[in-house]
């Protein structure tokens, strides 16, 4: 009956209305092209940036400042700085965030002191800690606790239950000392992240797992953190993003072999101030938009079986469902209802 | 009669959340290729009992065995031993459980979450696992799924997955938490065809449902608990048509 009446009814022309207009919009328009116009203008004509300064020559047959040997070098330590105390504190991260949330209260205390001290020191501050902690002991090493005390207790001078240790100026000088100062640091940041990303999963979940006979470890490798994945990538993301510029604080531990550390050397050396901190600026927005673009893919990734695009073709797939696309899957068993 | 082997037997089973008591002296008792399906209304600690057999809640006093042993204890020289995390896990692995949230894992595709219980837990051969899979897939009619991400399939569907994947641990009892209850009404059939064919070859089952069209067609004791206790207990045609006790007639009234 409906049938009929929609085939007898003619398609109403399509409406052709006046669009609601927005004279606010151009005004908007109009105020930034005249801002931008004019930062420009500042940027190009300005004598005080000395752009052939930071992109040509610096002096007599030298390059521009962002391209100098020193300052690559200083690059390549950034990035080797970024990587390191990421990988530390990502691992470290997962270590503390199951600590915490274990139901044995001993480590999960000792999990909320960790992240409660390393989120608490400043990073800056943590950094010029640790290069100085070669004061506190002339070395760093592993072995029996309290072996003195026993060899006296047996009546042994000098018992020497030392079993592995090195020089701690060795140990802690500039870049292990910054590596380990931002790696902890971000243990803690790390820590609280995938904690955030664990809880999220629904309880269903590692349940069902164990309902199968999983072990809990393989419930959380297998069931939990890839699905806690997806809500963790995002803010790792930006804390590797973060990590890279944070690494500038570590020019005052100090590490030589920096960006910012050799960038200032430059400035110090030329007395070029202004010029000298926009490369370095420079240089710190190309490397973040590298890494912008690699989390991009990662969330891609992790977000399989959801995410945006998984929700559109699940809304897809439910519409064809309604139109009669899922009674194909239904009839395979033989006669629902 | 006493021929047929026990698959379960619950004796005395009390459990407490805290200060609340839920279950209150439960006995049961299925025997191998029963389905029994556990009525009750919402609150009467028939999905805890449930989810007790297969110890994901331990439980206070009593016991539970399933096909002769002791659920979650050993008993040594007269005294309980708490099993360790790996017995109990092995325990699970022959009893198969569906939710009502079916619960499937949504970063794995349907055949993932088949296969991933058969090679990680009891380590099988990878391609007779998936040849496995497949044929159960067919079996709930889903082979034109295998390769979607639960996300994509209906309630219907997801849920007949959960019960290819706990079937492909080869149980030897399956436990069916309210399977139907999340599903939208024209779901509902599709699920419990699976179900009603998995009884027709023989599968030990219990299943908490409010599906009482099933439970009389299917089930060979319907048990009727409410306030924690087996309130009473016997084939479907004695207790839903002509139930004894006011509690079962006052539910049975109100759900009829």
């Amino acid at each position: 009956m409906t049938d009929q009446q929609t085939t007898e009814r003619a398609r109403p022309e399509p409406i052709k209305a006046v669009p609601v207009r927005h004279p606010g919009r151009w005004v908007a328009i109009v105020v930034l092209a005249v801002l931008t116009a004019m930062f420009l203008h500042m940027l190009l004509t300005n004598e005080g940036f000395r752009w052939s300064f930071i992109f040509v020559s610096y002096e007599e047959g030298k390059r521009g400042v962002m391209f100098t040997e020193p300052v690559l070098e200083g690059l390549r330590g950034t990035l080797l700085l970024t990587v390191f105390s990421m990988l530390i504190g990502v691992v470290l991260g997962v270590v503390v965030a199951i600590m915490r949330l274990s139901p044995n209260k001993i480590l999960s205390s000792v999990a909320w002191l960790y992240t409660w001290f390393f989120r608490a020191a400043p990073r800056l501050v943590l950094a010029v800690v640790f290069g100085n902690l070669n004061v506190l002991w002339s070395r760093v090493g592993f072995g029996l606790p309290f072996d003195k005390q026993i060899g006296a207790l047996f009546g042994i001078d000098n018992f020497n239950g030392q079993i592995w240790s090195i020089e701690s100026k060795d140990l802690l000088a500039g870049f292990v000392a910054a590596m380990l100062a931002l790696g902890l640091s971000e243990a803690a940041y790390m820590a609280e992240i995938v904690r955030a990303g664990i809880q999220s999963i629904d309880e269903g979940q590692p349940e069902a797992a164990v309902a199968l006979g999983m072990s809990r470890g393989q419930v959380l490798r297998r069931i939990v953190l890839p699905q806690a994945m997806r809500v963790i990538v995002p803010p790792t993301g930006n804390e590797v993003i973060a990590m890279l510029k944070d690494t500038s604080v570590v020019a005052f531990v100090p590490v030589t072999a920096e960006l910012f550390f050799q960038l200032r050397a430059v400035s110090a050396r030329t007395f070029v101030v202004l010029p000298v901190l926009i490369a370095a600026l420079i240089w710190y927005l190309i490397l973040c938009s590298i890494l912008m673009v690699g989390q991009y893919f990662l969330e891609r990734h992790f977000g399989k079986g959801y995410g945006a695009a998984g929700r559109a073709r699940m809304r897809l797939q439910t519409i064809q469902a309604e139109q009669g696309g899922v009674g194909a899957g239904g009839a395979g068993l033989g006669g629902t209802t | 009669m006493t021929e047929i082997p026990v698959m379960v037997r619950a004796d005395n089973v009390h459990k407490s959340f805290g200060s609340l008591e839920v279950l209150k002296g439960v006995d049961l008792t299925v025997a191998s290729g029963e389905v029994a399906c556990v009525l009750g209304p919402s609150g009467s600690g028939k999905s805890t009992f449930l989810r007790c057999i297969n110890h994901l809640e331990k439980i206070n006093a009593g016991r539970i065995e399933v096909d002769g042993d002791l659920v979650g204890y050993r008993e040594r020289g007269g005294k309980l031993h708490e099993m360790g995390e790996r017995d109990v896990a092995r325990q699970r692995q022959s009893i198969g459980m569906v939710f009502q949230r079916f619960n499937l894992f949504p970063h794995m595709t349907v055949l993932q979450n088949v296969m991933e219980a058969p090679c990680r837990v009891k380590r099988e051969n990878k391609a007779e696992v998936r040849d496995r899979s497949r044929a159960l897939l067919e079996r709930v009619g889903l082979s034109d799924k295998v390769d979607n991400y639960p996300g994509q399939l209906s309630g219907g569907q997801q849920q007949r997955v959960a019960i290819a994947r706990a079937l492909a641990m080869r149980p030897k009892l399956m436990l069916f938490d309210e399977p139907t209850s999340a599903l939208d009404p024209e779901l509902v059939g599709e699920v419990l065809d699976v179900m009603k064919d998995l009884a027709r070859e023989g599968m030990t089952m219990i299943v908490v449902t409010h599906e009482i069209g099933f439970a009389r067609e299917v089930a060979d004791n319907v048990v009727f608990m409410d306030g924690g206790v087996v309130v009473e207990q016997g084939p479907p045609n004695e207790i839903i048509a002509n139930p004894q006790q006011e509690r079962t007639k006052a539910f049975l009234s109100k759900v009829l």
